[in-house]
């Protein structure tokens, strides 16, 4: 029967129409946009000058002379300036014994400047957020921080909030992957994540040098920024994430154990850096490349790695001496144009750089960053991509890797598409023109490099 | 002559079956459409005789084609709308933690060893009232730190006592589930008010060796209610990776959190917070169907935040003389009220049943424009779920629930025996009450369970599970030693 056909052939492609459409419906969804991204920038009178942190390091009695010593020469050779923030409960003195509205002051500055400039230059009232999630490693009150943000900006009774605490360093591209989860579960989505962390309760006041470490490389920094999964809003957009990969070594004792916050002999709390870092870090590394490889790299350079890597092998079989320690080499520039490096400190700058195969213009904006902000924890990713916006330097297409270390032990990074030329000078505004600088050298090293001898 | 006054009609019984009437009509009105549908074909069908249906349908000239295209496009149409739902989320077990009998505090040794550490007699006697009216028993517990005196509330201490309630949830409920820890690739960890770096995420991480590419979240300050945001977290993930599992833990660690100050306001916690942790394993995996033991049917969050005054309710601060503690305000019961008022206008329309909306529109719609006067109907929650788990965040807000829900005293048992076993264990008590309900053998197949928790922010949120199988009694669980003795009756006030 020609009807009975009809309707079934009706049937068949109204189906499949449908079907292509949700399918189509549900990819247009997934991406994840970034619309913008606000950097913290406190107040001048909070800047720590090496000064000031020799008169902080010497208010604590319980130092003896060596000790002082070696604080000092961290300081001076730590590659962080004159110019970065601290705490005001430690300006002012009160670094041994802070008090809850401390802490409260020093996250509300960060939450609360960050996050007004940010609904004020995007346009959208905080009514209109779906999901809000804070990412501050080293304090959570209660109630928490998100609803510290709800109260302060009156959002919905909807809103879905996350509060993620004790995930350290990294936690920026933690926060990201929670919000692209809830993304693929929901349509027309607007998020807003700050990710910060708190100086003011966590400084050591012990003699464990393991601990000292701390005190001398972190500094006051936040970044607060707003995602969406809405199409409608891609042409506002600044950058799309393209894929997120997360390598927790936390199974390995070793590496669990290599950051953590723990009391010392005498029962102060302290944040426990130890010696076995460098090498957990390069684990978790490779960890990390490993599963971001396949996803980033072009399919040429991916063939290339195999068989460069057979042709090691074959020579390494034979002339075992003069191939013994060296590595095949990936080259990550070829799919990735911009590295945004976390800041942990000089020399994880270098290592991470020249495991990559990075050049110093590749790594300038991290070293930079670490100059200007110091270590600003989880934040400093977005540090570096504001150096790198403000030098004019991320063009439409250019891709960015974010890649961070932090304590679990875990490496997480996630890689953006730029979606637009992008201008903004944003934190980095009064400074840029003066970097990259002459030298990275403290100026106090003539007066404090005697630390450097004996 | 004055007329007779008219027959209170709500307490007629014909009206209660004219109510029921109408309860059934609406619930099941598809069903009484049908039926005459059915019937007339029914009747049809017997009146042709078989022998004419068949001329019938050789008279359709179907060949095989047609038949294949028609069975083509039903197959096709039916996988594109089971794909296209919603990929269920399902619980497969749930272990609580069960407090050892050495970390007992009855009532004499709590009140001995608040005379020993508090010098104000005053606030002595304040924690003795609060103690006598909390609704709690002489067996709930709290961890080893807290039996020094004064308690040792160092960060090891907090570890330890994390290290004891997690692991031991986590080992029993590996035990009862075979669940190899390589296996789990979702880990959602929340506890309020301990929050180490490393997280105890990777605390856990650790020490059963997960794998390195696990999405692990630690939740932190959330409250009492975070055990819901966890479980909702974890479903949007599963909504995410298909062929999943997720292993959500819920605590709270005590150790780091007494108040050792003499504020009023800030002792109440130090009176009613007890040790407890609870492990739950979710999957959206198709073979665990056959085993779990409930389905997620909805999670609603609500948070009044913006509401200065319920901001404020549950907040942490430091006293006077510098003591940090957690400070409720008097209005934490209305404001608990509130919130659950907002929570239920979103979860109502999703778990109600159609006569119960129904006449929620029409007596709303009467209200608006007839007569503001008329009492709001409050929705029979009892017709959409057979059982209930409220927060047992004390005796007061079960008991405000219970006046604003118009709940019986069977429906809010659970809350109140787990809070007279084992405390206000925060996020894990709505699974101790859930575990009471299974191991007095209440539990069967088609069950629906509502689980409403309260948390500092302030927040309310309600998780709905459908029972898929009925849970066999006796169970291995926290309450297996003593769920015999209950339900015990609590009086209002025990004299100490």
């Amino acid at each position: 029967m020609e009807l009975l056909w009809m309707i079934a052939t009706v049937l068949f492609l109204y189906s499949s129409l449908s079907f292509l459409w949700k399918a189509f419906d549900c990819r247009r969804n997934q991406n994840c946009y970034l619309l913008d991204y606000v950097c913290y920038k406190p107040s001048d009178d909070r800047k720590l000058s090496t000064e000031l942190c020799s008169d902080v390091i010497k208010r604590n009695k319980r130092l003896s002379m060596p000790d002082y010593k070696f604080l000092l020469k961290v300081v001076v050779n730590s590659g962080i300036s004159e110019e970065t923030y601290g705490p005001r409960s430690i300006i002012e003195g009160r670094e041994e014994s802070p008090t809850l509205d401390d802490c409260d002051d020093e996250v509300d500055d960060c939450m609360h400047s960050t996050l007004d400039e940010l609904f004020h230059r995007t346009g959208i009232s905080p009514g209109d957020v779906d999901v809000l999630v804070v990412n501050i490693s080293m304090f959570a009150p209660a109630p928490s921080l998100t609803s510290r943000i709800v109260n302060r900006y009156k959002m919905r009774e909807d809103v879905k909030t996350f509060n993620l605490s004790g995930m350290g360093c990294s936690a920026s591209p933690i926060a990201i992957d929670l919000v692209n989860n809830v993304f693929e579960t929901r349509k027309r989505t607007l998020a807003v994540v700050i990710t910060s962390e708190s100086i003011a309760p966590n400084w050591y006041c012990g003699t464990d040098k393991s601990m000292m470490l701390g005190n001398c490389l972190f500094r006051s920094g936040g970044c607060s920024f707003m995602l969406t999964n809405d199409p409608s809003l891609k042409h506002r957009a600044k950058m799309r994430l393209k894929c997120l990969v997360r390598a927790h070594s936390g199974a390995n004792d070793d590496a669990y154990s290599c950051a953590m916050q723990n009391e010392d002999t005498d029962g102060r709390v302290g944040f426990h850096l130890s010696k076995s870092l460098p090498k957990v870090a390069v684990r978790a590394f490779t960890e990390n490349l490993q599963a971001l490889a396949p996803k980033v790299l072009p399919v040429g350079e991916l063939a290339l790695y195999v068989i460069r890597g057979l042709r090691h092998r074959l020579r390494r079989s034979k002339e075992t001496k003069a191939y013994a320690g060296t590595a095949v080499r990936v080259n990550f520039k070829s799919g990735v144009e911009h590295f945004c490096l976390h800041t942990g400190g000089a020399a994880v700058i270098d290592a991470v750089g020249s495991a990559l195969g990075l050049n110093k213009y590749d790594v300038e904006p991290a070293r930079m960053t670490l100059h200007r902000w110091g270590n600003t924890s989880a934040s400093s990713l977005w540090y570096v991509l504001g150096y790198m916006e403000a030098k004019k330097r991320l063009r439409r297409k250019d891709r960015v890797l974010m890649l961070s270390f932090g304590a679990g032990f875990k490496c997480n990074s996630c890689l953006w598409e730029v979606l637009r030329d992008l201008e903004d000078g944003g934190a980095w505004e009064d400074s840029i023109q003066a970097y990259p600088p002459q030298s990275l050298v403290n100026p106090f090293m003539d007066k404090f490099g005697w630390v450097n001898e004996a | 002559m004055p007329r007779a006054p008219l027959p209170e009609f709500s307490s007629s019984v014909r009206l209660k079956y004219v109510k029921l009437g109408y309860q059934h009509l609406v619930d099941n009105f598809v069903t009484f459409l049908s039926i005459p549908v059915m019937v007339a074909v029914g009747l049809e069908l017997v009146r042709r005789g078989p022998q004419e249906i068949v001329g019938l349908w050789r008279a359709l000239e179907l060949d095989v084609i047609h038949i294949l295209c028609s069975v083509f496009v039903i197959i096709f149409v039916a996988t594109v709308y089971f794909m296209s739902r919603p990929r269920p989320v399902y619980l497969v077990e749930y272990a609580c933690f069960k407090p050892p009998s050495n970390c007992r505090v009855p009532f004499s040794t709590f009140m001995e060893h608040t005379r020993l550490i508090n010098s104000d007699e005053k606030s002595v006697q304040f924690q003795m009232r609060i103690l006598e009216r909390s609704g709690l028993g002489e067996e709930t517990c709290l961890p080893p730190a807290n039996h020094y005196i004064p308690p040792h509330p160092t960060m090891e201490a907090s570890r330890a006592e994390a290290q004891l309630v997690i692991f031991s949830a986590i080992d029993d409920l590996i035990r009862k589930t075979g669940l190899k820890p390589k296996d789990i690739d979702i880990l959602v960890v929340n506890c309020s008010l301990f929050s180490p770096t490393p997280s105890l995420s990777a605390m856990i991480i650790n020490k059963y060796k997960l794998r390195s590419n696990i999405r692990s979240f630690n939740l932190s300050g959330m409250g009492c209610s975070a055990g819901l945001i966890s479980i909702d977290l974890a479903r949007d993930l599963l909504q995410v990776h298909p062929g999943s599992n997720a292993l959500v833990i819920s605590t709270e660690i005590i150790t780091p959190n007494f108040y050792a100050g003499n504020q009023r306001a800030m002792l109440l916690p130090n009176c009613l917070f007890r040790m407890g942790a609870a492990a739950i394993l979710l999957s959206n995996r198709r073979r665990d169907a056959g085993r779990a033991k409930y389905r997620l049917v909805h999670v609603v969050r609500t948070h009044k935040g913006a509401d200065d005054r319920a901001y404020r309710c549950v907040y942490e601060e430091e006293d006077a003389e510098g003591h940090t503690g957690i400070s409720l305000s008097k209005d934490l019961m209305a404001i608990a009220g509130e919130a659950l008022k907002s929570n239920i206008t979103t979860i109502g329309p999703l778990v109600l049943p159609m006569s119960e909306q129904l006449l929620f529109f029409l007596t709303l719609v009467a209200r608006k424009l007839i007569n503001p006067k008329r009492k709001p109907y409050i929705p029979d929650f009892k017709k959409a779920f057979e059982h209930l788990c409220i927060h047992a965040g004390g005796r007061a807000v079960i008991d405000e629930l219970q006046k604003n829900l118009e709940l019986s005293a069977e429906h809010v048992e659970a809350s109140r025996m787990t809070l007279h076993r084992f405390g206000n264990t925060s996020s894990s008590s709505l699974w101790y009450e859930l575990n009471y309900i299974e191991s007095k053998g209440r539990m069967r197949r088609g069950d629906r369970v509502w689980q409403i928790g309260f948390g500092s922010g302030f927040k309310c949120n309600s998780a709905v599970w459908k029972c898929m199988r009925t849970v066999k009694t006796p169970i291995d669980g926290p309450w297996s030693e003593c769920i015999h003795r209950y339900p015990v009756h609590i009086p209002e006030v025990v004299k100490l």
